[in-house]
């Protein structure tokens, strides 16, 4: 007895260390989105559920401003609504835009989630909602909210979901401008998270400050036409040859609370066309 | 010690050299504890710096992982570059260990936090090359600042 106590004596900076360094690393785990994702993936529910917590406080201290935000939309959207109506009675005899409507409609389905973790300042940043398998959300759907695109779903859960943001370095979306309608990749390059960047656009493009970046619709995971950000600042590319654009975001990751995920049924159908397109185009090679 | 937190949190936690190093200084408030001071003491206040730092910055577990295992490590990477006729309680600086040596034992105590800190902050192998970059940048920049600090800074004995 008294040896295991010489021993524990001898040794308790050992037992603190351990024991310091586990407190450490739950705290990372708990509080830190991304290196938390490695853990969400076996114990969701539990972690979910301290994210859930914490949310739901967070969220009542912001519905203020996102009260603003969704008035502002709903009022967008019925004007845009008024618009679209008074068109479609004019050319009601008209069948083919009859039916063009009802596919854009029918296209995409938009599933509501609230944003419950997040993180802005890293290199990876993720978010997580709280929607998951259970609601039909899959890896690589799309993400917008109110104000423009968030990012693209990574992983799910049964219950939650993890979110790549534009604000993460390895995420590249495919973007248009809205005038000019050259196409580039937007990619974040950490720092400011108002701020992304648009790459490849050629040298002749005129690119003006101020111009809208929107989806091109090219990746089928966003719709074509969803704003991303507004140009800030046309700059050379590190090769010089093409521009740079300092894109500034619509979205204000910053109080991001409710999102829409894009449940896209024409993948599957577009990428067996384009697979059996492939194939053929082997067989006619050799 | 405040204005070291503060010059951190204010001034150094925007700096990013070479877009993602950012370098810890905090992390040098656990390495002038004196020769042969108590062990559970040093890794209590190393604990306890990680802990403020992460508690400003918003880095929940990264400071206090690292600053825990850099307080663990102080008294061996001390006694590597302590000088054989140093004193028992010998506090470490420029003046008491020699210029070369203490800054051999300033830039591996560095080094060894920003590698445990970035590797925890990627937590990942993909990117492997940004992550060096962090490392050594950061380390090497908190190595900078501290000597040029303890250079600076007039010492009272």
């Amino acid at each position: 007895m008294r040896n295991l106590i010489d021993f524990i004596q001898k040794n308790l900076y050992w037992l603190v260390f351990l024991f310091l360094e586990v407190v450490s690393l739950i705290s990372l785990f708990k509080y830190n989105s991304y290196q938390g994702s490695v853990y969400f993936t076996t114990a969701n529910q539990m972690v979910g559920g301290a994210y859930r917590l914490t949310s739901d406080v967070s969220s009542y201290l912001k519905l203020g401003k996102e009260n603003a935000y969704l008035e502002q939309e709903n009022e967008q959207l019925r004007s845009e609504l008024l618009a679209l109506k008074k068109k479609l009675r004019k050319r009601q005899g008209n069948s083919t835009f009859v039916n063009i409507q009802d596919t854009m409609l029918t296209d995409y389905k938009f599933v509501g989630a609230q944003v419950i973790s997040s993180t802005l300042h890293r290199t990876n940043n993720l978010l997580t909602i709280d929607k998951g398998s259970k609601d039909g959300i899959r890896p690589e759907m799309g993400v917008v909210c109110s104000q423009g695109v968030v990012g693209i779903v990574y992983l799910t859960s049964r219950n939650y979901s993890i979110v790549i943001p534009l604000l993460n370095t390895s995420s590249q979306i495919s973007c248009r401008m809205k005038n000019s309608q050259f196409f580039g990749t937007m990619q974040w390059q950490r720092g400011d998270p108002d701020i992304s960047y648009v790459n490849d656009i050629p040298r002749h493009a005129k690119v003006e400050v101020g111009e809208i970046v929107e989806t091109n619709g090219y990746s089928d995971i966003f719709p074509e036409g969803i704003p991303i950000g507004k140009v800030k600042k046309v700059k050379d590319s590190s090769d010089g040859m093409s521009y740079s654009l300092e894109v500034e975001l619509f979205t204000d990751f910053k109080t991001l609370r409710n999102v829409s995920i894009i449940t896209n049924y024409t993948k599957p159908e577009r990428k067996a066309l384009e697979e059996k397109a492939d194939s053929l185009m082997q067989t006619v090679d050799d | 010690m405040v204005l070291l937190l503060l010059l951190q949190l204010i001034i150094l936690n925007h700096v990013h050299v070479f877009t993602y190093a950012t370098p810890v200084v905090i992390a040098y408030l656990t390495m002038n504890f004196q020769r042969g001071a108590s062990r559970v003491g040093l890794l209590l206040w190393g604990f306890a710096i990680g802990l403020l730092y992460d508690v400003f910055s918003n880095t929940m577990g990264l400071g206090m992982c690292s600053a825990t295992l850099l307080a663990m490590m102080q008294p061996f990477l001390l006694s590597l570059f302590t000088p054989r006729d140093a004193a028992d309680d010998m506090v470490p600086s420029m003046h008491s260990m020699g210029a070369h040596r203490y800054s051999l034992y300033v830039f591996f105590s560095m080094l060894l936090f920003h590698i445990v800190f970035y590797a925890l902050d990627a937590f990942t192998l993909s990117n492997w090359t940004l992550t060096l970059i962090a490392m050594g940048g950061g380390g090497l920049m908190a190595f900078i600042i501290v000597l040029f600090a303890q250079i600076v800074i007039p010492k009272d004995d």
